[in-house]
């Protein structure tokens, strides 16, 4: 009798092999399109239906939505608005709303495209959560800037009302805090899908890996293994859901962070 | 050892959600009528604490 989890680091490092990208047509270093891409672009074609599709069966309906779906989406939406732009922003809500929002659907479904199996997050890979977060990034400096003018900017980044040496201090500290909030924003959605797909990874290879003694041959300790093998799949089962929500909650950090990167940016001097 | 480490740094994420659960919970108990809002902040707070240990994940598996 093996023991299966000798076969375990082997088969683990074939599942992390399996999540670098690789170029499905083109290479790596030019014009290529990774496996992640693809499948983002996968996702933002389901949501550009699903918006087009909610817009067209909204308007038929009149001002009340009815049905699952339309009800569904309108959640979402007043969600983000209600939740997130008019909560936090305050008064320029309205015009940060159109931002807020298509971030949010964007790494809403590429979560959850990533969540099917056989499909890949968008999201899972260090490139898309790195050009979303500068994206942002871009986005907050500017309304910070615009709100306030270049300098004004610069100079509100220290605290007013800290007299001149710890000033300096301070603004060098903020400065650092506010690139830093560039690598956080990638690396935190970056890491919550990878670690996530790991996990569920790691626990399916488990089931099967308790689950071959008994297709190999009937034997009292293989039964038992396989018993063992649906406690594993039991355990993924609860990993898929925490997923789900991971999926949602994600999304739902990443825009409100952004929201409060802005709102931060936007403030008057106190 | 990467294992060891990563457990390690584990143990200071967990006190930290814990924390913000222990306080988001006893303050939604005082005052239910801020739930929403206190809600907000306590994924807020979470998602922080959370990344660091994530970030101890994935440094674990490429180290």
């Amino acid at each position: 009798m093996v023991n299966p989890l000798e076969k375990l680091s082997e088969e683990i490092d074939e599942l992390l092999k399996g999540f670098e990208s690789t170029a499905m047509h083109g290479d790596l270093y030019g014009a290529g399109v990774t496996q992640y891409t693809f499948w983002m672009f996968v996702a933002v074609i389901l949501m550009l239906v699903v918006v087009f599709v909610f817009k067209k069966k909204q308007r038929s309906h009149g001002l009340v939505p009815k049905g699952r779906f339309v009800n569904g989406i309108e959640f979402l939406v007043e969600y983000c608005r209600d939740d997130m732009c008019k909560g936090l922003l305050g008064d320029s809500w309205r015009r940060h709303f159109p931002f807020i929002a298509s971030l949010f659907f964007f790494i809403l479904f590429n979560n959850l495209v990533g969540v099917i199996p056989g499909c890949k997050p968008g999201t899972g890979c260090i490139g898309t959560t790195a050009a979303v977060a500068l994206v942002s990034f871009i986005y907050f400096i500017v309304m910070g800037v615009k709100a306030k003018g270049p300098i004004g900017y610069i100079k509100s980044l220290a605290p007013a009302g800290v007299s001149f040496p710890m000033n300096a201090l301070v603004w060098c500290i903020e400065l650092l805090s506010t690139f830093l909030r560039l690598v956080t924003l990638a690396v935190r959605l970056f890491c919550n899908l990878f670690a996530g797909h790991v996990v569920m990874g790691a626990f399916a290879i488990l089931a099967s890996l308790f689950f071959i003694p008994l297709l190999q041959g009937f034997s009292v300790q293989a039964l038992g293994m396989a018993g063992a093998s649906v406690f594993w799949l039991a355990i993924l089962l609860v990993i898929y859901a925490v997923e789900i929500m991971v999926a949602a909650i994600q999304a739902y950090v990443f825009t409100l962070l952004t929201a409060v990167y802005v709102q931060l940016a936007e403030a008057e001097e106190h | 050892m990467g294992v060891i480490g990563y457990g390690l740094g584990v143990v200071g994420a967990g006190l930290g959600i814990g924390l913000a659960a222990l306080g988001a919970t006893s303050s939604m108990a005082r005052q239910p009528e801020m739930e929403g809002r206190l809600f907000t902040v306590f994924i807020l707070a979470s998602a922080f604490v959370e990344a660091l240990a994530l970030i101890g994940f994935v440094v674990t598996l490429i180290a």
